[in-house]
């Protein structure tokens, strides 16, 4: 662990702040994520030279398991060993994953222009409608992004109108809007 | 989705974080794998005579089966939260094995040689690390299922000591239904049944305690 310690304070000014969160304080909490995407930003792109483009999605997915797994911060552990111990294991996942796909992957550099499909102009627009967009969904999340993206609903209002858990909501709506830019950035 | 709009949104009504979470996944799954594995023991295998309870011998299994279990359910439950330091509670529990192994050795070397062997294999060797593995079944599900609500950062570490504790669940099960009553043979071939289970957990871990 000594070699991921962080060399300044973080710890120092997250500590009171993240035990606030964890007792219910919001502010402190989004406080807290907001000083740990930071650290994590760095923590990551250090060890992420290889895969600049997923450096985002990374941040936001250790953010989301951290959120997940908040009740598995125990205190006698800095707040900074559990997040660096969370980010391992989501980058080593996410490396894993990769390693299995890369073979199928064809860098676009190397095409000329001719090859690069090209957008026309009678079939665009309607392929990108919502509502398809959203119908290629899984139940849950097209619920939860309707229910908050579209009908401006709070998360709270969104569990209490599905009966799903807040926690669940959030996971549901990020997984979604994940999705749903992995569609759009596939579909030509 | 910007990473600023997913705060705001982890944040939003937040609440306080769960607390005691491993004691409260633990609990329920060592209760659900105690009551199957104790029912299957009476109903498949047989309860021993009341009488024999007022010997030793049951009572030195559950005290092994329960020693084992604090020590493993301690590693699992360090295991289960990211960041927490856990090399020290496995070797607990691989103390309390030792422990036992010992305690096996020295009954055997306190009787005549010629009588080692018998005591030591009992009736029953060859079916009772088998009992104990089939009986901890339920109990496996239930730690790999308690670990799963937890976040293990090493599948198969922490799969292993799901199995541990879930093998320890299964031997107190067993003594329910098992006469024999030689330090030695607890010492191996209840272990030995210990050690299959954990090593199935171990098996299963990387697969099912992914997140």
């Amino acid at each position: 662990m000594p070699v991921d310690a962080p060399r300044d304070n973080l710890e120092a000014t997250l500590a009171p702040l993240w035990a606030r969160a964890q007792a219910g304080d919001e502010q402190a909490y989004r406080e807290a994520l907001e000083r740990i995407a930071h650290r994590l930003r760095s923590y990551l792109r250090r060890r992420m030279q290889s895969l600049p483009d997923d450096l985002e999605d990374l941040v936001q997915e250790t953010l989301l398991a951290l959120h997940v797994q908040r009740g598995t911060h125990d205190p006698s552990v800095p707040v900074t060993h559990w997040v660096v111990a969370i980010a391992r294991h989501k980058l080593v996942d996410l490396w894993r994953r990769r390693g299995r796909q890369d073979a199928l992957h064809e860098p676009l550099d190397g095409l000329d222009d001719a090859q690069m499909p090209q957008a026309s102009a009678d079939e665009g627009p309607v392929r990108r409608d919502l509502s398809r967009l959203l119908d290629s969904l899984p139940e849950a999340q097209r619920q939860a992004i309707v229910l908050t993206k579209i009908e401006g609903l709070s998360v709270i209002e969104a569990s209490q109108r599905t009966g799903a858990s807040v926690a669940a909501i959030k996971v549901q709506v990020h997984r979604g809007l994940k999705r749903l830019a992995e569609h759009v950035r596939k579909t030509p | 989705m910007k990473t600023q709009a997913l705060i705001d949104m982890l944040a939003q009504g937040a609440g306080p974080a769960p607390r005691a979470l491993p004691l409260r996944r633990l609990t329920p799954a060592l209760a659900m794998g105690l009551v199957l594995g104790v029912a299957a023991s009476a109903v498949l295998l047989g309860t021993i005579p009341a009488a024999l309870w007022l010997q030793p011998g049951p009572w030195m299994k559950l005290a092994y089966a329960l020693a084992l279990g604090a020590a493993a359910a301690a590693w699992a439950a360090r295991l289960g939260r990211p960041g927490m330091a856990s090399r020290r509670a496995g070797w607990a529990a691989a103390g309390v094995v030792a422990l036992m192994l010992v305690l096996g050795g020295v009954s055997l070397l306190a009787m005549p040689a010629s009588e080692r062997l018998a005591s030591l294999l009992g009736h029953s060797w060859a079916a009772c690390p088998f009992n104990v593995l089939v009986l901890s079944v339920p109990a496996l599900v239930g730690t790999l299922w308690a670990l799963h609500g937890l976040a293990p950062t090493d599948g198969r570490r922490s799969g292993f000591a799901a199995g541990m504790l879930a093998g320890a669940v299964g031997a107190l099960a067993y003594t329910v239904a098992c006469d024999e009553m030689a330090p030695a043979f607890v010492a191996v071939w209840y272990s030995l049944g210990i050690g299959l289970t954990a090593l199935l957990g171990a098996a299963l871990g990387p697969r099912v305690l992914r997140w």
